[in-house]
């Protein structure tokens, strides 16, 4: 394999700007992009909302609510959102706008000066994916509910829209986006493996240019309301994609790359820093997939009587399973191999924790095609609804687009092991060709590299031999 | 850029407001226009039928649309006025009609054993 490029076919310094096509650039710098976005997805969620309220307690295969979030949405963002256009989601996202308007009290229009509200720095101890971790974990606690009851989305996402519009009264910009909103973290750790990216073209530009208008803001547009430095991003991370900086750039310096899949693996900045809350969300997201796939698409009804809460005692001991398994149970595991590895590279200099964090990111492209595996296994089955509630999005008989009748009809699910079993092979092989590269990282020596990556690389067979079992034979 | 904003306040508000209105408002018409009635049946710890009233008058023809959203199967009879639809499968619609021809309260209800709550699972008719 050539060094520097991806399975010795694409060199990982290959970028494709999209932005240097006039067309896309004017889109870009539009006030209208992403706001026409945003409020056409407002208006779908205020259906999916009122959907969730009506349909209450009815079955979720009829219910617009359910099915566009839980099936069409999610499915979306791990099929084609975050693997190919990372953040994207957080771009079109309609759940901030109240806040965001009311702090710039404009919709359309830049507000120079200070923004309203309480305008409060986040505390420095929260800046981090924690708190995210949490808050999502949490959020699968419900997991038996929102799938099969319209009312647990309805509550689920106006809690998600009331608490943005809160938190974004009390602290400055998009902090709820950055460090509380539950679908980010996920979105932020995957868009490290993802195949496009915004950055800086020349960066003597930037060195040159002051102020940094990408992070004060101009007439243009505003300052990053990610709290961002977009003139000097590497990797995807945090980057919520809302284009300002292409808005507030005057050199047009900005740059919307497509790109090889997960070289922000690699990346290690202090000031985009490897840290442990992105391990544990690393294991979070595992440790979750094997739990719905166990619970939702595997055969043991047991299972699925504890996440559904059929007795209060079943419920309590997912809960407790549950959160010991993700917490504790995979990071500990996990653990054992990187200590293994420390000993087997024989490296003196490189801290254990070093080690365990950056073996960790061989976990986001392995994770991201178990999720995308896991879609497949929603969307094959029950895709068909989909046709089925566009046309009778409350289950009031009508039939706007004339498919209210369409029946239940499952795709291709004879070949869905096939399918789930091929995603999963190919992102344990990007997840092997990112994992050593990240194993001469750590050690710098190469004979040092590769005695310290065969536990890893045990590790990452082991978990994919796990899941082609689930997938094809349980 | 004055312009712009406007437009784009009235384009938020038209996609909650207007959205909002919009759903019911056709809901209404259509409901008018359609059919006499509908009902939605849910076993009763889920919802029960939705509405468990229904008003219509006497000496016309009455249509009742019936909308199964669940995932087991339930039953409709209307004793009184010898109206009944065996099953209405999980998902299905099924629409029954007939005349009315003397006014009062009449029970309707499922007749498929649902839950265990299935002998809630009625409603009034209200013929006036």
């Amino acid at each position: 394999m050539t060094k520097n490029k991806l399975f010795g076919l694409i060199d990982l310094d290959t970028r494709f700007e999209l932005t240097k096509f006039k067309l896309v650039r004017m889109l870009f710098k539009s006030r209208w992009f992403p706001l026409l976005v945003i409020l056409f997805n407002l208006a779908i969620f205020l259906v999916i909302l009122i959907a969730g309220f009506i349909g209450g307690y009815s079955s979720g295969n009829y219910n617009f609510g359910v099915m566009v979030v839980w099936i069409l949405w999610w499915v979306l963002l791990m099929f084609m959102l975050v693997p190919v256009f990372a953040r994207s989601w957080c771009l079109m996202c309609p759940f901030p706008i109240f806040g965001e308007w009311f702090q710039r009290g404009k919709l359309f229009g830049v507000k120079t000066g200070k923004l309203n509200g309480l305008g409060l720095k986040w505390p420095k101890a929260l800046k981090n994916m924690w708190l995210m971790n949490f808050l999502f974990l949490g959020t699968t606690y419900f997991s038996g509910f929102f799938t099969v009851r319209p009312l647990a989305t309805f509550i689920l996402l106006g809690a998600i829209i009331l608490l943005a519009f809160i938190v974004m009264i009390v602290f400055e910009k998009r902090n709820f986006c950055l460090y509380m909103c539950p679908v980010s973290g996920f979105q932020g750790l995957y868009s490290q493996f993802a195949m496009s990216e915004i950055r800086r073209k020349d960066p003597e530009i930037c060195k040159h240019h002051t102020p940094k208008t990408c992070f004060v803001g101009n007439e243009k547009g505003h300052g990053c309301p990610w709290n961002l430095m977009p003139f000097d991003f590497k990797k995807n991370t945090y980057c919520g994609m809302c284009l300002e900086c292409f808005k507030t750039c005057p050199y047009d310096n900005m740059a919307f790359n497509l790109r090889p899949p997960g070289i922000d693996l690699l990346v290690d900045t202090p000031r985009e820093p490897k840290g442990l809350d992105e391990a544990w969300k690393a294991f979070i997201m595992l440790g979750i997939a094997i739990v719905f796939f166990l619970g939702f698409q595997g055969p043991w009804g047991w299972l699925k009587d504890m996440i559904r809460a059929t007795t209060t005692k079943g419920y309590l001991g997912y809960i407790a399973g549950h959160t010991i398994f993700n917490l504790l149970a995979i990071p500990s595991v996990f653990f054992i191999f990187a200590f293994l590895s420390k000993l087997f590279s024989g490296n003196k200099e490189v801290s254990l924790k070093q080690v365990f964090i950056n073996f960790s990111y061989t976990l986001v492209p392995l994770g991201l095609g178990v999720w995308i595996a896991f879609s497949l296994g929603i969307i094959l089955p029950n895709g068909s609804y989909i046709l089925h509630i566009i046309s009778d999005p409350f289950a009031w008989g009508w039939n706007i687009f004339g498919t209210a009748h369409f029946p239940w009809t499952p795709v291709f699910t004879k070949y869905l092991g096939l399918l789930q079993g091929g995603i999963m092979v190919l992102f344990y092989l990007f997840s092997l060709v990112y994992g050593f590269r990240l194993s001469k990282q750590t050690y710098g020596d190469e004979t040092q590299a590769k005695l310290g990556w065969l536990p890893i690389l045990v590790f990452l067979t082991g978990i994919t031999i796990v899941f082609l079992w689930l997938f094809l034979a349980a | 850029m004055k312009t712009n904003e406007r437009l784009a306040v009235f384009l938020i508000i038209l996609a909650t407001i207007g959205v909002l209105v919009g759903v019911f408002a056709i809901e209404k018409y259509r409901r008018g226009q359609l059919y006499t009635v509908q009902l939605t049946a849910r076993v009763p710890e889920n919802g029960n039928w939705y509405p468990r009233q229904i008003s219509v008058p006497a000496g016309e023809k009455v249509r009742i649309y019936i909308r199964n959203i669940e995932t087991i199967t339930h039953g409709f009879a209307i004793p009184d006025f010898e109206v009944a639809v065996k099953e209405i499968k999980a998902g299905e619609v099924v629409v029954v009609e007939f005349t009315p021809d003397k006014k009062g309260t009449f029970p309707f209800m499922c007749t498929v054993w649902c839950s265990d709550h299935h002998l809630d699972m009625t409603g009034e008719l209200i013929v006036e």
